[in-house]
């Protein structure tokens, strides 16, 4: 056990610091400025780093890829854009994908020069996702798909979508699902955005009403879509996690610098031991976040794979993030509540993470999100209690239907 | 980078707990909280046989010269097979009180004697004020012809009672502005006249510990281990040590139960089926095994942190104690809910456990003492690296 970065790896990340002191652009509004600054990250060698170099990656160690995340981060430098395609859908067709389908579409995601999106879920299917009921239908060199899907994040700009339909009705409702290419420009296909409680609206929803999908945009066999769904692991991953303890380590560091000019109870508010209670909790279990992220990295360094047992970070993070800018909105007050016109040197003045503002109030709405996407708390719960503590499945009705 | 344990170190813990298996089983377990020594002396011999006495004692004083990480994972061993008797006094506490501020003679004197298990020895830190830092410490050690003289009395002195030596924090200086000056830390040998020692009776029985009033006890200035008026120093040390150490056997004392909960919600049925089956049950279940990775984290990072110097080694020490003191309330007292009535009974194992993490979480600064001095480290400039 020795938890020291190694002298190659403090090296490396002295050279991805001074990069982005020296590249780190203002802000940026359009999405061509963000396209252009991605096309910067990944000609600096930052994007799809744990990719094979034959497809554009640079066979990274999880390790590289954690500092570049973290610097980002420290930066405070704008993100890359195709979180989706970057994360799990380059990696998809790598793992699963023809010769033909990699050499089409890997390259053009690494450099954003397609944007890709995912159609999943569906407003019947949310955690129960593989009761999904979109059906592609074969109809000689191509299927035709029809249905409805929903919390598509930014299908409003994607080119392409990976999508799970059904190819079988007659199947066991995991077996009768494929994995397809979706072109989102191919007539059928209509995108509406839904305006979400933070009155941003970057989830879509996507009416597919007899779309043509080439038989050669299938990814497997039909009915192996499940499974290929499932076996799909983020090749980032677990660098992001520790992006992500650094980040909110970050966001902590702003709240203590505001609270040591913000009055309150008759004295700064750094100064009320029930505000540095508050605080001191919040940091302690953003270091156990980090402990976290350091951990599952030493795992994946040694190259083991990510299993069930990163529900275990999903659930932690995505509780704590909510807990804690609950408990942030306590400290500020109505403040904490304003989206526009905080008084100087209150605003939380970090660089957005995603599309829309970031602020006290947009992180608060937005942390509601995290313990339902990605699979609720409660199914992080479910993988948990049955795939790593092995306790029984319950008793469930579309099983016993099968009995 | 490695969160991993070396071949080593797992062969340490396999060490540690196949002696306890032996030694410390359940029912020898009850038979010492019984027992008003508290402790089993084939067990104590079995530790020192083995090692383990001496873990963070140096070669030449006749120990296994190890560090902090391997002192934790005995500890988690400990709290696992909620392990009576002094050993954590000993070797946490006293041992290394001695090594951070004893001179030669007394680490000739004491060292070897902790290590080959013929010498018990504790810290008498707190008391009336229920305060962890130095301004806790009022006990008054005047000087008078050569020598001192301590009155006044301790607090929640653990296996004081069995204890050959105590090493006592007392004030033999006042600076109100500074309270950290003028503590200074005296060895007092067994039997010294004017100490009377009165156990308590607390919720855990494996942690016997005792009120200690001292009533003009001469001591010659050669008692003094480390600076006068310096001990604070030695005490930071101590406490650090003691925070990462009680998170490690409040650690032990959480897997267990989680995994006795885990196992009985597998076999136990109602309603027709094993009660792990139910989300209620089976998502109690899966908070505990977050709370306890966490609390592995937690007490490994900031093992390795105090062991290797680092620059967050304070703060790793109070993650650790205040995260981990949490962790185990709630994961020992969810386990009593799992398994419901029969986890209320005095024949199940589940209160040793939940009762020694409660002893723990008490002691050595709580989790809310531990929360504000994480905020101060956070506040320095200095503190906090990034990926370690």
């Amino acid at each position: 056990m020795d938890l020291n970065e190694s002298p190659e790896h403090r090296a490396y990340r002295a050279t991805v610091r001074s990069w982005f002191e020296q590249n780190k652009p203002g802000e940026l509004e359009a999405l061509e400025e963000r396209r252009a600054w991605h096309r910067k990250l990944y000609d600096a060698g930052f994007v799809g780093m744990g990719w094979p170099k034959q497809y554009g990656g640079q066979d990274a160690s999880p390790i590289e890829q954690a500092v570049v995340g973290e610097e980002m981060v420290r930066a405070n430098a704008p993100g890359t854009i195709n979180g989706l395609g970057i994360g799990f859908i380059g990696p998809t067709l790598i793992a699963h994908g023809t010769e033909e389908q990699k050499q089409r579409y890997v390259k053009k995601i690494l450099t954003a020069e397609e944007l890709w999106c995912q159609l999943y879920s569906e407003p019947g299917s949310g955690s129960d996702l593989a009761s999904l009921k979109t059906t592609a239908v074969r109809d000689g060199d191509h299927y035709v798909v029809n249905g409805q899907k929903v919390w598509s994040s930014q299908a409003y700009s994607a080119d392409w979508a990976i999508l799970l339909a059904r190819t079988d009705t007659a199947a066991p409702k995991h077996k009768g699902i494929s994995y397809f290419i979706l072109d989102m420009h191919a007539p059928g296909v209509e995108i509406r955005r839904l305006k979400q409680i933070t009155g941003g609206a970057e989830f879509c929803e996507e009416f597919l009403t007899n779309v043509k999908v080439p038989v050669e945009n299938r990814i497997g066999e039909e009915g192996e879509g499940w499974v290929l769904a499932q076996t799909t692991l983020g090749f980032e991953r677990g660098g992001s996690l520790l992006a992500r303890a650094t980040r909110h380590k970050m966001v902590l560091n702003r709240l203590i610098e505001v609270c040591q000019t913000m009055p309150r109870n008759g004295g700064m508010a750094i100064e009320d031991p029930l505000v540095r209670q508050k605080i001191g909790k919040m940091m302690v279990e953003t270091e156990v976040l980090r402990y976290a992220a350091l951990r599952l990295l030493s795992k994946l360094q040694k190259g083991q794979r990510l299993g069930p047992e990163s529900s275990v970070d999903k659930l932690y993070y995505s509780e704590m993030d909510k807990r804690h800018q609950e408990i942030i909105l306590e400290i500020l007050g109505p403040y904490g509540q304003m989206f526009e016109g905080l008084p100087e040197g209150m605003a939380l003045d970090l660089e957005a993470t995603r599309d829309g503002e970031d602020s006290w109030a947009h992180n608060f709405l937005w942390a509601r999100a995290g313990t339902i996407y990605s699979g609720s708390s409660e199914i992080q719960k479910n993988i948990i209690g049955e795939r790593v503590l092995k306790l029984p499945r319950e008793v469930r009705a579309d099983r016993l239907a099968r009995v | 980078m490695d969160f991993d344990f070396t071949d080593e170190q797992i062969a340490l813990r396999g060490l540690a707990r196949e002696v306890l298996t032996a030694e410390s089983s359940s029912q020898e377990v009850r038979k010492q909280m019984a027992d008003a020594t508290g402790y089993s002396e084939s067990l104590w011999k079995q530790l020192a046989e083995t090692g383990l006495l001496g873990i963070t004692i140096d070669e030449d004083h006749g120990g296994l010269g190890l560090g902090v990480i391997e002192q934790a994972l005995v500890l988690e061993e400990m709290g696992r097979a909620a392990y009576p008797g002094p050993y954590f006094s000993t070797v946490v506490l006293a041992a290394t009180a001695i090594i951070a501020g004893g001179d030669r003679a007394q680490l000739d004197a004491y060292l070897p004697g902790i290590a080959e298990g013929t010498l018990k020895a504790t810290l008498a830190l707190m008391e009336d004020r229920l305060a962890t830092g130095p301004e806790g410490i009022g006990l008054r050690a005047r000087s008078q012809g050569g020598e001192y003289v301590l009155s006044g009395v301790k607090r929640f002195v653990p296996f004081a009672h069995v204890a050959d030596v105590i090493l006592v924090a007392a004030r033999t200086s006042e600076s109100p502005s500074d309270p950290s000056h003028g503590v200074t830390i005296f060895a007092l040998d067994k039997g010294a006249e004017g100490v009377s020692i009165e156990p308590n009776v607390m919720i855990d029985q494996t942690n016997k510990v005792s009120t200690m009033t001292l009533e003009n006890v001469r001591l010659p200035r050669e008692a003094v281990v480390g600076q006068l008026d310096g001990g604070w120093k030695i005490l930071e040390i101590v406490l650090r040590r003691a925070a990462v150490g009680a998170a490690a056997v409040m650690l032990g004392a959480a897997r267990k139960c989680m995994d006795m909960s885990v196992e009985y919600a597998k076999v136990r049925e109602q309603f027709g089926q094993p009660i792990g089956s139910f989300q209620a049950i089976k998502h109690a279940c899966a908070e505990m095994l977050v709370e306890v990775e966490n609390a592995h984290g937690a007490t490994y990072y900031a093992a390795w942190a105090v062991d290797a110097a680092a620059p967050d080694a304070a703060l790793a020490a109070s993650v650790a104690k205040s995260y981990v003191g949490e962790a185990s309330r709630k994961v020992c007292g969810s386990a009593i809910q799992v398994h419901g009535g029969i986890g209320f009974t005095w024949e199940y194992d589940l209160h040793l456990y939940f009762k020694q993490a409660k002893f723990l979480e008490a002691l050595y600064g709580d989790a809310e003492f531990h929360r504000e001095l994480v905020l101060r480290e956070v506040m320095t400039p200095q503190a906090v690296p990034v990926l370690a």
